[in-house]
């Protein structure tokens, strides 16, 4: 095909000619780490009892090098590697800048403490179909979606975690979460197909699919470019992974269904990959539209925030409460992408890695209140004050984190939005941001109430339980020790992260460095 | 002691003993209390210690780096009026944990009690020595968290918890409405340093947001000091144990509202809005408060709403603007938590003594318990207003103060009367305080004989009685000094002249106390029978309370309206929320586009290719018809979806891509068999008997939902159509490709070579996506049981089973064997030819359509055939491949792969190339990317087989169940 005469072709100008230091591989650590650790998992099936120690030797490797490549880009700015030698934009990028390495260390945690908790609660017909490889596959897709510096790779990263999900979600069989399961398919399907159509038109657009080199085109394409049906059909499609309002019904209709692991995993990570997808694209990619469309974006936030709360407020089930509480939190995020200024979006990224931390713990907290309650219903749950102050203590740190409540790590986020929605005049923002803390208090204090404080549930319910006899789950309750002490210390000491997350907004704001990572020359 | 460090302490230790009490034994009332006392009597000697620098240099500061991105430091501030608070803080925290050793009862769990109290107190202490505003929002947040949790101790207690629940919103809204505005001065003046604020009055009170921030730093005061209208949660909040409420709701807590308003006094009064928002609350507070307490039956009820009335008086005080005005203010923060807090120890003692706290109830303690008879009498004495006491002098001081003229409205001259009005309802309550408990009959029907409490347990009282005495009879030589501290570090220059003498003569503000006094002694006199007769709470409006709006539009937000939006907006369906979200994308992809910018003239006819066309009508056509046959005939749905695939599989090859074209055939093939094996186990579809009749809403629907997939599907193609037609940009990377492929990528087969080398990345992710996939698909069968009328033989099965059964020299399955005998064999001789076929296409993908993909896919066709010539018992005993085990094996191989070129310093997913002379077969091109797509291979066949197996075991599953269910009945009969 290319015959002899493209043999003149300089080489350098194509590939890479000299060896790339080996701590680069750094950028891609964090997908093949758990893709190798899941594919053995899948070659030693039949080896139960190893499976959970392997994976946690796969996660810590995995929280191990997204601490370094975390360490790594603060210190060098954002890292780029292409596959396979090209030069980029031929070869897939992968660009690891202090928003993505942030993203990808705080799920890499989350996904090793829910790895440790499942231990306890993912029993042996769970780990037979496969628990452990589909959460290990799901990393893959994870950290993939946040390192990744090319849209399309940007794709089958969303597919390999959506459908690893699904795996994890559909894991037990039962009625309920066939039902919540089927909808969450088909939803996401289409809400990855919408990406995908969208993906489709950018590259007729660009003729590029390198996400540095996008955000250098976009600077300077014709005027007729059609950026703005790509900025709103992105908004869409992230919009849904997201769950902002309104396409976001799937989401209480499925998170309560599965193992509480797997609910916890999804309520930390998923939707917050949607989030970081739309301030890459948005942010990023198509700076212009997205102002165009920040108000569209504001009273997307706004009603998000404030009809998931509500949603909260209505439920009785405590998986389905923290469901609409992650819904109310996206609200919050998506306030950060309205207001599009560094300190907004900084208050964005702080509260996704806040959120990450914050809903894990939630779910993981139902669980270990339904092991030791009996119960999710918070009709049925009572007297677990007496039966373990230490939860009791957790619980009620981890309400205060959710509200945005000194001394815990939701606090801060919101400072910082409400800050950056004062200084923009954007009055009715900062009013939904507390309005929408103060209603999470009100549906935390009632979990609190009932399912603490009161010693006997309501009069002509059974009580399921005896505080004096309960169940006293150490693993469940360890792990949730573990992920409230870096809640508190991120309430007690935020200076760190608010450092980490203004890089981060910087870095989306003003690309330049970005785009220098992968195209070193400046040019290209 | 440097001052720094001093600060700090005084905030720490507190905080570090709440975390030393939680640990000790639930009954060590003793050692709780030596470390709890011990830790305040600490503070409250570091804030001695403090004071000479204090009245040296006006005020000591710590400041540390905290978050220097936000400009926040950890900045301590103590002035005389931080010391003065800092004082009242720690030196109540002793004399009430003292206190608090007697009344606990030896079944309280009290390391939870003195850990929330010294928390409380380090928040508290927090508070008042915040040097920086966030700081200052911070503690003052966790103040109200400590107060939830201190009012809900006894949490059995549905009351209690009601309360706690009840303070914690109301200050909750509060603290938010503070942190707003605490962002917005902070944006006015550009610090959030307490200094810089205070030194900033003007600008503040000339800007925009002037009026913005201050109603919501007013929420934030007035809540937490519950001032009207938000002053209903304190005789809730009466639920907590006694010490508490003296503690934090009377002395400390309640004050930081007023603290607060007193601190930035110097900053946001003296405007029109701060007079009528501030003068209003406090004076709608000063006298509702003073009538509800009148007709309280529960001592403690008749102390929280004394309590917020005196709230009232100081936060009209502080509206008026004027320096003596804010003198007083200070004075009374001081008097009102003198004797409140020991009034509130003594209705513990009574409580304690006689077990209950209604007034009805009680009389005639004054036999059993004089002492602390005397001391309830004096410090009652001192609430309302009596000469000689502390009470009375700040109460002149107010009187003096509403007479004056501020800014004439009708607040300003309602002011004298509304205070003597108060005045007297307070004597009113007072004398009724006194009275009812102390004097008249016994009391009936009480559990214990009452008597005098421990020594250790009046002492509190003891102690704070005496200091109403000697500051009411010698205030400038006690209190003065640190009064003058506390006010020059509010006003500064603007501190007025004032006095703290007994005795101002015969003056108005006499006349007004004297009429008061007498007013009141007269009301109680009329109201005194009534008052034992009637329910609690004052006369007509009794059920118009704030609490009772409150909880109800509580429940109306967060129950009726919130399950009322869920139901309305939110769907538990899935048809409404595909609706909603391509509609939703429709609206999307068409709102930014105006019409003129589709280039859709670009076409011209004579480009168009008439075979060309008609391939892709007809697959349009299948699309179509297989959606709309989708619900009633799944298999013409199906086959008909085959018809639409091929269409995309022609375009591909007319196109010049073959190896697309190939892939998209087996696909095709291998999906259509899987579906088909699938839809056999699917429920059958309901019939609907009788004639069809459709309603016209479900018309409507229809129409409606066939409108929307027609506009979106016709969008998408419009969106596909003009980014194909438009122009091409530049430089793309496919041109890119086409020309580096074999040059650098070693392949001829650009497509390949896109897969496995450029694009590689993808290809890894997208083929671990189908091992999910496959893994999932068999999770979920393994589980499956079909549903009961999918179970039952297929017609055509049950008659040849009936036929073999019927023949005496026939077995069951014959008749199907030889049926398929021929296909069969032709199947089964298929299998090596099939599997040669997989080599080649996977060894000449390299230069020609093939590849890994595409020989896996091949391969798995092999084994669907097997499975179709026969069955699936005689396939599964006889097959060798764990597709588990390729898939992690495929996964492994192709991920290594790429990792092998770390070994080489080089990126992952490098590949290197060479052609290899093999003998017989010639010049073999081996690159890595060859073991990468071996890779790929083993995870599509080991995917393939795996659903294969997962939907095959259906059957014998099926017929299994079925045969068992068959058993069952023939027994039953």
């Amino acid at each position: 095909m290319a015959g002899e005469s493209a043999k003149a072709v300089d080489v350098a100008g194509a590939m890479i000619t000299g060896p790339v230091p080996a701590v680069d591989w750094l950028i891609v650590a964090p997908v093949l780490i758990p893709l190798v650790f899941g594919a053995l998992l899948l070659m030693f099936r039949h080896e139960m009892r190893w499976h959970g120690i392997v994976a946690l030797i796969g996660l810590a490797a995995l929280v191990g090098a997204d601490a370094a490549l975390l360490s790594r880009v603060l210190e060098h700015g954002p890292l780029s590697m292409t596959m396979g030698s090209w030069l980029p934009p031929f070869g897939i990028s992968f660009t690891a800048d202090a928003l993505g390495a942030t993203f990808a260390l705080t799920a890499g945690i989350v996904a090793f403490v829910c790895a440790i908790f499942a231990l306890r609660d993912i029993d042996v017909s769970g780990r037979r179909y496969g628990f452990y490889p589909f959460l290990m596959l799901m990393m893959t897709g994870v950290s993939g979606a946040f390192l990744t510096g090319d849209i399309f790779n940007l794709y089958v990263w969303f597919e390999v975690f959506v459908i690893s999900s699904f795996g994890l979600l559909v894991l037990g069989s039962e009625r309920a979460q066939i039902d919540g399961a089927t909808k969450y398919a088909i939803l996401n399907l289409v809400g990855t197909t919408l990406f995908l159509i969208a993906t489709a038109y950018l590259y007729g657009t660009f003729g590029t699919l390198n996400m540095a080199d996008i955000a250098r085109k976009a600077q300077t394409i014709s005027e007729a470019a059609p950026l703005m049906t790509l900025a709103t059909l992105y908004l869409l499609a992230f919009g849904m992974k997201a769950a902002a309002f309104p396409v976001n019904f799937w989401l209480p209709a499925s998170y309560h269904t599965p193992r509480i692991v797997a609910a916890a995993l999804f309520g930390g990570l998923l939707t917050k990959i949607g989030i970081y997808a739309l301030l890459r694209t948005l942010v990023m990619l198509f700076p212009v539209e997205r102002a165009i469309l920040a108000d569209l974006i504001g009273w997307v936030a706004v009603a998000t925030m404030i009809l998931g709360v509500l949603g909260a407020l209505a439920q009785s089930d405590t998986r389905r409460v923290f469901g609409f509480l992650v819904i109310s939190g996206v609200g919050v995020m998506m306030a950060g992408l309205a207001l599009g200024t560094e300190t907004g979006l900084s208050g964005t990224i702080f509260y996704a890695a806040h959120s990450m931390l914050i809903m894990t713990a939630l779910y993981l907290l139902a669980g270990v209140m339904k092991e030791m309650g009996g119960s999710f219903s918070l009709h049925e749950l009572s007297g677990l004050y007496r039966a373990s102050p230490l939860l009791t203590g957790i619980a009620l740190l981890l309400a205060l984190a959710i509200a945005g409540l000194p001394p815990a790590s939701g606090l801060w986020p919101k400072v910082l939005l409400v800050k950056a929605a004062v200084d923009a005049n954007a009055w009715w923002l900062a009013g939904a941001i507390l309005l929408t803390g103060f209603l999470t208090t009100i549906a935390m204090g009632r979990i609190f109430l009932f399912a603490f404080w009161r010693d006997a549930p309501a009069k002509g319910v059974a009580k399921v339980f005896d505080p004096a006899t309960a169940a006293r789950p150490v693993v469940g309750q360890g792990v949730l020790v573990v992920l409230t002490v870096p809640i508190v210390l991120l309430g007690v000491f935020p200076e760190p992260v608010i450092r980490v997350a203004n890089m981060a907004a910087a870095g989306l704001l003003h690309s330049s460095a970005y785009i220098n990572a992968v195209f070193p020359a400046g040019g290209g | 002691m440097n001052g720094d460090v001093l600060l700090i302490l005084i905030v720490v230790l507190p905080f570090v003993g709440s975390v030393l009490a939680a640990t000790f034994r639930p009954n060590a009332r003793n050692s709780e209390a030596w470390l709890a006392g011990g830790v305040a009597l600490a503070c409250l000697i570091l804030a001695a210690i403090a004071y000479p620098a204090i009245v040296e240099h006006g005020a000591i500061r710590s400041e540390s780096e905290w978050l220097p991105t936000l400009g926040l430091n950890f900045t301590l501030r103590m002035d005389g009026f931080a010391w003065l608070f800092s004082v009242l803080v720690s030196g109540f925290g002793f004399l009430v944990v003292l206190y608090a050793r007697y009344y606990m009862s030896p079944h309280d769990p009290v390391p939870r009690f003195f850990a929330f109290l010294l928390a409380f107190m380090g928040a508290m202490l927090g508070m008042v020595i915040s040097g920086n505003l966030v700081l200052l929002v911070i503690f003052w947040e966790l103040t109200s968290i400590f107060s939830f949790l201190l009012i809900g101790y006894w949490h059995h207690n549905a009351g209690a918890r009601d309360g706690a629940r009840m303070a914690l919103t109301i200050t909750g809204i509060g603290g938010l409405g503070l942190l707003v505005g605490v962002l917005l001065i902070g944006h006015i003046v550009g610090s959030y340093d307490l200094d810089r604020v205070l030194a900033a009055g003007d600008q503040i009170r000339e800007h925009d947001l002037y009026v913005p921030a201050l109603i919501l730093i007013l929420l934030g005061t007035l809540t937490k000091s519950a001032q009207f209208p938000f002053h209903f949660w304190l005789p809730n909040a009466m639920a907590a144990p006694t010490p508490v409420s003296a503690y934090l709701h009377s002395a400390t807590m309640v004050k930081a509202g007023v603290f607060l308003m007193a601190r930035l006094w110097p900053v946001l009064s003296g405007t029109p809005e701060w007079f009528w928002i501030v003068g209003f609350a406090g004076m709608a507070s000063l006298l509702v408060g003073a009538f509800f307490a009148i007709f309280q039956h529960d001592l403690k009820g008749l102390l929280a709403y004394s309590t917020i009335s005196h709230l009232g008086l100081i936060t009209m005080l502080l509206s008026l603007g004027s320096p003596l005005g804010a003198v007083a203010a200070i004075f009374h923060m001081i008097n009102h938590a003198t004797f409140k807090a020991s009034l509130f120890m003594a209705a513990g003692i009574i409580d304690h003594e006689t077990g209950t706290r209604d007034m009805r109830r009680l009389g005639g303690l004054f036999r059993y318990m004089p002492i602390t008879a005397t001391l309830a009498m004096v410090a009652s004495a001192a609430m309302a207003g009596v000469p000689l006491l502390n009470g009375f002098l700040s109460k002149e001081m107010f009187f003096a103060e509403a007479i004056e003229t501020h800014a004439k409205s009708v607040l300003d001259t309602s002011a004298p009367y509304v205070a003597v009005l108060a005045s007297a309802f307070a004597v009113t309550y007072s004398l009724r305080f006194i009275h009812t408990v102390f004097f008249g009959p016994k009391p009936t029907g009480l559990e214990r004989q009452p008597h005098e409490p421990p020594f250790w347990m009046r002492f509190p009282i003891q102690f704070l009685v005496l200091a109403c005495l000697v500051v009411g009879t010698i205030p400038a030589l006690t209190v003065g000094p640190f009064l003058h501290t506390a006010v020059i570090s509010v006003l500064g220059p603007n501190t007025p002249f004032y006095s703290l003498a007994v005795w101002h003569g015969f003056t108005l503000p006499l006349l007004m106390s004297a009429v008061a006094l007498v007013a009141g002694v007269v009301l109680y006199l009329l109201l005194n029978g009534y008052l034992n007769r009637s329910e609690a709470g004052p006369p007509f409006i009794r059920r118009l309370q704030a609490q009772r709006i409150f909880e109800r539009v509580l429940v109306v937000l967060s129950w009726k309206w919130a399950r009322s939006i869920e139901a309305r907006l939110g769907t538990r369906r899935l048809q409404p929320q595909l609706r909603l979200l391509v509609v939703a994308a429709f609206i999307a992809a068409l709102l930014p586009i105006s019409l003129d910018d589709l280039s859709l003239t670009s076409l011209r006819i004579s480009e168009i290719d008439a075979v060309f066309v008609l391939i892709w009508v007809s697959g349009i056509c299948c699309a179509v018809s297989a959606a709309y046959q989708a619900k009633y005939h799944r298999l013409a749905a199906l086959i008909l979806l085959g018809g639409a695939g091929l269409s995309t599989c022609i375009t591909f090859a007319w196109f010049s891509a073959p190896d697309l074209a190939l892939t998209q055939l087996l696909v095709e093939i291998v999906t259509t068999v899987l579906l088909l094996l699938g839809l056999r186990w699917l429920p059958k579809r309901i019939e609907e008997e009788g004639p069809k009749t459709v309603s016209l809403g479900t018309r409507f629907r229809r129409v409606r939902d066939f409108g929307i997939a027609v506009a979106a599907g016709g969008g998408v193609g419009v969106l596909a159509f003009v980014a194909m037609t438009s122009p091409v940009p530049l430089e793309t990377v496919a041109s890119y490709y086409l020309e580096k492929a074999y040059v650098e990528g070693g392949g001829k087969n650009v497509v390949n070579v896109i897969l496995v080398d450029f694009r590689g990345f993808d290809t890894l992710g997208e083929v671990s996506v189908l091992a999910v996939v496959a893994l999932t698909v068999f999770a979920l069968l393994r589980r499956f049981r079909p549903a009961a009328d999918s179970i039952a033989v297929p017609d055509q099965q049950r008659m040849q089973n009936d036929f073999d059964e019927a023949e005496p020299d026939r077995k069951v399955g014959d008749t199907i064997a030889d049926y398929l005998l021929v296909p069969a064999v032709i199947m089964q001789w298929a299998f090596p030819v099939i599997i040669v076929l997989a080599t080649y296409l996977f060894l000449r993908g390299h230069d020609l359509p093939g590849g890994g993909f595409v020989a896996g896919i091949a391969m798995a066709a092999a084994f669907i055939l097997q499975y179709m010539a026969a069955g699936t018992r005689w396939v599964e005993e006889r097959l060798r491949i764990l597709p588990v085990s390729w898939i992690g094996l495929g996964l492994l191989l192709a991920a290594l792969t790429g990792m092998g070129a770390w070994l080489f310093g080089y990126p992952f997913l490098t590949t290197y190339s060479q052609y290899v002379e093999l003998p017989t077969v010639g010049a073999t091109p081996l690159a890595t990317a060859l073991l990468f797509d071996l890779g790929v291979l083993g995870i599509v066949v080991g995917a393939t087989v795996l659903m294969l197996i997962a939907l095959a075991h259906q059957s014998t599953r099926g017929l299994r169940s079925a045969r068992v269910a068959t058993e069952a009945e023939q027994e039953e009969a």
